[in-house]
C-alpha cells in the first residue's frame, strides 16, 4: 500500500466523486419520476398509449446501458444531435432508470386490493385523492426496499459514463491505476466511495420503511 | 455505524492481502519449462498487435509470442483480459507473463519487469479522412484532439501541444476506440495514440480516416511485462535472448512486415526511459 | 456514415457464440440469487438475532463494493486462502452472491408487506405454521415481489458482462474486442444491444406469465 498515492490523487478522486454523486442524485430523481408518470400513464390510458409504453419498458430494460449510451453520443451526431458528454450522460441515465422504477411503482399500485379503490370510487373519492391518499401511503410499505435496491445499482451504473467521458469516478480512479501502474489503492478508493453512497442510502431506505410500516405495527399492537 | 466499521475493516483485509507478496517460487523459468506452458495474457484490443479477428486471437504479439515460446520450447495458452485484471491477475500469479503492448515508462518499470522492445509506441495522429486542414502534427494547434486517459501517448501529446503557438485542446477517453468513435462523430479533430495502432486504424477505416506522419514526440517503445520480483529475472532473460535471435534471423522483421507493412526499427537493448 | 450490414452477418457468429457464455452465467446465476436471496431473506425476518445480524452484513457488503471489486476478490484473492477458483465458477457465484443480496430485499419488502392481521387470523384459525407460508404467505409474496424480482434479474443478466475480468469471453467483452478491430462500434453495439434484448423480453415474458397466473381474480 502507497499511502502518498491517496494524497498525490485524492483531489482527483474527490472530484470524481463528486461529479458520481450529481451524476447519480439527478439520474435517480429524474429516472423516479419519469417512471412514476409511465406508471401511472400504463393504469389510467388507453390502450394506444399503453402499448408504446409497454415498448418502451422491454426496449430501454433490455438492453444495456453502456450501448445506449455509447449510440445516443457517438451515433447522435449522425442525426444530427450533438450533445456534451454530461448532458448525453444525464439524459440516457434518466430514460435508463425509468422504466425499472415504472416496474417497481406497477409491482406497488398492483398490491391494492382492487376492492379498495372500487369502494374509494363508489363513495365519490376523486382519482387524484385515491392515488395519494390510498394508494401511495400503502404502496410504499411495498417498494421502498425494491427503490433503494435500484437507486444503489444506479450508483454503480454511473461508473459507466465514463465510455462518454464524464470524469466521474471510475474515471478518476482509472487514470490513477494506468498511469501509476497500480491497482489495490485505486480499487480500495473505489469501493469504500461506494460503500459510502451504499450505507447513506441504505440507511434512509430504513427510516423510509420504519415511517411507512407504523400503521401495520399499529394495527398489529391494537389486536 | 457498526456495519460501516466491519465493512471498513472487511475492506481493508481485503485489500491488504492484495497486495502481499505471492507465495515463494524458487523460479518462474524452471516452472514453466516443468509444465510445459506459458500462460500469456493480454486485451485483445489493441490491434494490429492484439485482436480477436474471425474469433480468433490475431497480430503482432501472437506471431511474435508464438515464436519466442517456440524457442523456450514451451506452448502457450493466450488469456484476454480488460486492463483492470490483468496486474491483479499477474500479481496473484494466474498467468506468466503480459504480452500486451505495454509502453515502458520510468514508474510502470520501477514496479515491473519489462522485456526488450516489441513495438514502436512514439506518438502519432488520425485525422478524419479528406480533412485538409491537418498536413502535419503541428497543425493541430487551436484544435481538439483525443488520446486515451492514462495512457504514455497521452503525455506526449500534452507535451507537443504545449509547445504550439496555441494549445490543443486535449481530451481523454478511457478506450481508444471512443476517441476514434468521438472522431467519426465530429466532435475532435484529431486522435494521438501510438504510430502503428493508428496506422492500423487508418488501412482498416480509409474512407473515414487518415494518418498525420510524421510521428511527434520522444521515441517510445511497448514492451511485454512480469511481474516484479526476483522469480522472473530468468523468464525475463529467456524471452530477450529469443527476441534477440528473432531478431538476427529475420522473424521480427518479416512479421512486422506482414502486419504493418513496415519494419520498424527496435532496440535491442534496454532503451533509457525518463 | 455508412451503416455496414456485411460487418454485422460476418461477426454474428462469434456474438451469438459469446452470447452462450452470458446465458450460461445468467441462468446459474440467477437460480443461485434466488436460492440464497430467499434464505437471506429468511435470516433477516427470522427470530435469531445473530442470524439478523450476519444477513444484515452480508446484504451491506455485497450491495456496498462494487460487483467489479468482487468478482477481482473472488477470483484473484482466494487462491491465497487455498481456494482456486477456475473462471466460470468464480464468475457465476460472484454475479449469484451479490444478486442474492438484492433479492432477499425484495423478498423481505414483500413478506413484510403481508397485513400481519393475516397471520394472526391464521393463527387464530388454528392453521398451521406451514400451511400458513405455503397457502398465504408465499404465494402472496411471490405476486407482490415478483416485477421486482424481474427488474433484478434483468440486470443481473446485463452485469455478468463483468465476468470478462476473469477471462470469460461473454457478449459485450466480445463486442469491444470486434469493435477494436473492425472500428465499426455502432454496428456491432446495435447487435450486441439486440441479443441481450431477446435474452432479457423472454425473460420479462416469463415474469408477465407468472403474474398472470398469480393475479388476483
Amino acid at each position: 500500500m502507497e499511502f502518498d498515492l491517496f494524497l498525490r490523487y485524492g483531489p482527483d478522486l474527490l472530484k470524481g466523486f463528486g461529479i458520481t454523486l450529481l451524476c447519480w442524485i439527478i439520474g435517480s430523481a429524474g429516472g423516479a419520476a419519469l417512471g412514476f408518470v409511465i406508471a401511472c400513464l400504463m393504469r389510467w390510458s388507453a390502450a394506444p398509449v399503453r402499448w408504446v409504453l409497454g415498448a418502451y419498458i422491454e426496449l430501454i430494460r433490455g438492453t444495456p446501458f453502456m450501448i445506449q449510451l455509447f449510440l445516443l453520443y457517438y451515433g447522435g451526431p449522425y442525426m444530427g444531435l450533438v450533445l456534451t458528454p454530461v448532458q448525453a450522460g444525464i439524459t440516457s441515465f434518466i430514460v435508463y432508470g425509468s422504466p425499472y422504477f415504472a416496474e417497481i411503482f406497477r409491482s406497488g399500485f398492483q398490491a391494492i386490493p382492487p376492492g379498495q379503490i372500487e369502494a374509494a370510487r363508489a363513495i365519490g373519492i376523486s382519482e387524484f385523492t385515491i392515488l395519494r391518499r390510498i394508494m401511495l401511503p400503502q404502496t410504499l410499505v411495498l417498494i421502498t426496499a425494491p427503490l433503494t435496491n435500484f437507486v444503489i445499482i444506479l450508483s454503480k451504473e454511473t461508473a459507466i459514463l465514463s465510455v462518454v467521458t464524464v470524469p466521474e469516478l471510475l474515471f478518476q480512479t482509472q487514470t490513477m491505476a494506468a498511469e501509476t501502474f497500480t491497482y489495490v489503492e485505486p480499487f480500495l478508493a473505489l469501493s469504500l466511495f461506494y460503500w459510502l453512497l451504499v450505507v447513506l442510502t441504505a440507511e434512509l431506505g430504513r427510516r423510509i420503511e420504519i415511517r411507512a410500516t407504523r400503521h401495520l405495527k399499529r394495527a398489529a399492537s391494537s389486536t | 455505524m457498526k456495519a460501516i466499521i466491519t465493512a471498513a475493516t472487511l475492506a481493508l483485509t481485503a485489500a491488504v492481502g492484495l497486495s502481499q507478496a505471492t507465495p515463494a517460487q524458487a523460479d518462474l523459468l524452471a516452472d514453466i519449462r516443468e509444465r510445459g506452458t506459458i500462460t500469456a495474457a493480454t486485451e485483445m484490443h489493441y490491434a494490429p498487435f492484439d485482436m480477436l479477428k474471425d474469433g480468433e486471437y490475431q497480430g503482432i504479439g501472437r506471431d511474435l509470442f508464438d515464436a519466442v515460446a517456440k524457442e523456450l520450447g514451451v506452448k502457450v495458452e493466450y488469456i484476454d483480459l480488460p486492463w483492470s485484471s490483468i496486474l491483479p491477475g499477474l500479481e496473484a500469479g494466474k498467468f506468466d507473463i503480459v504480452n500486451a503492448p505495454v509502453t515502458m515508462t520510468a514508474e510502470r518499470m520501477s514496479r515491473y519487469h519489462f522485456t526488450l522492445p516489441i513495438g514502436n509506441a512514439t506518438v502519432a495522429l488520425a485525422k478524419r479522412a479528406g480533412n485538409d486542414a491537418i498536413t502535419k502534427p503541428e497543425d493541430i494547434a487551436g484544435l481538439a484532439v483525443g488520446s486515451q486517459k492514462g495512457s504514455a501517448q497521452l503525455e506526449q501529446l500534452k507535451k507537443f501541444s504545449e509547445k504550439l503557438g496555441e494549445p490543443a485542446t486535449v481530451r481523454e477517453y478511457v478506450n481508444i476506440d471512443e476517441a476514434l468513435a468521438d472522431l467519426a462523430a465530429g466532435r475532435i479533430q484529431a486522435v494521438a495514440n501510438s504510430m502503428p495502432l493508428m496506422g492500423y486504424a487508418t488501412v482498416q477505416r480509409p474512407e473515414l480516416f487518415a494518418l498525420v506522419e510524421p510521428p511527434f514526440g520522444d521515441p517510445k517503445y511497448f514492451g511485454w511485462v512480469a511481474r516484479g520480483d526476483d522469480e522472473t529475472a530468468s523468464l525475463i532473460e529467456a524471452v530477450n535472448a529469443a527476441l534477440l535471435k528473432l531478431h538476427e534471423d529475420g522473424t521480427l522483421a518479416a512479421i512486422n512486415e506482414k502486419w504493418l507493412g513496415a519494419n520498424p526499427e527496435l532496440p535491442t537493448e534496454m532503451p533509457a526511459v525518463e | 456514415m455508412q451503416f455496414s450490414f456485411d460487418v454485422i452477418l460476418h461477426n454474428l457468429p462469434y456474438m451469438l457464440g459469446a452470447a452462450r457464455f452470458t446465458l450460461l452465467i445468467s441462468i446459474t446465476g440467477i437460480a443461485l440469487a434466488i436460492v440464497l436471496g430467499t434464505f437471506i431473506c429468511a435470516a433477516r425476518i427470522g427470530r435469531s438475532r445473530v442470524l439478523r445480524v450476519l444477513s444484515g452484513l452480508y446484504i451491506s457488503a455485497f450491495r456496498g463494493v462494487p460487483l467489479l471489486v468482487q468478482l477481482l476478490l473472488f477470483y484473484y484473492m482466494l487462491p491465497r486462502i487455498g481456494l482456486d477458483l477456475p473462471a466460470m465458477p468464480a464468475a457465476i457465484l460472484a454475479v449469484g452472491m451479490c444478486s442474492a443480496a438484492y433479492v432477499a430485499e425484495i423478498q423481505r419488502s414483500a413478506l413484510q408487506s403481508i397485513p400481519s392481521g393475516q397471520t394472526e387470523a391464521a393463527e387464530a384459525l388454528g392453521i398451521s405454521p406451514f400451511a400458513l407460508w405455503r397457502r398465504i404467505l408465499i404465494p402472496q409474496a411471490l405476486r407482490l415481489g415478483l416485477p421486482s424480482l424481474i427488474n433484478e434479474l434483468i440486470l443481473l443478466v446485463k452485469v455478468s458482462s463483468l465476468a470478462s475480468v476473469v477471462g470469460i469471453g461473454e457478449l459485450t467483452r466480445v463486442a469491444q474486442n470486434i469493435t477494436g478491430q473492425t472500428y465499426r462500434p455502432l454496428e456491432i453495439y446495435i447487435t450486441a444491444a439486440l441479443i441481450y434484448f431477446v435474452i432479457n423480453f423472454t425473460l420479462s415474458q416469463l415474469g408477465r406469465y407468472a403474474e398472470r397466473r398469480l393475479a388476483l381474480t
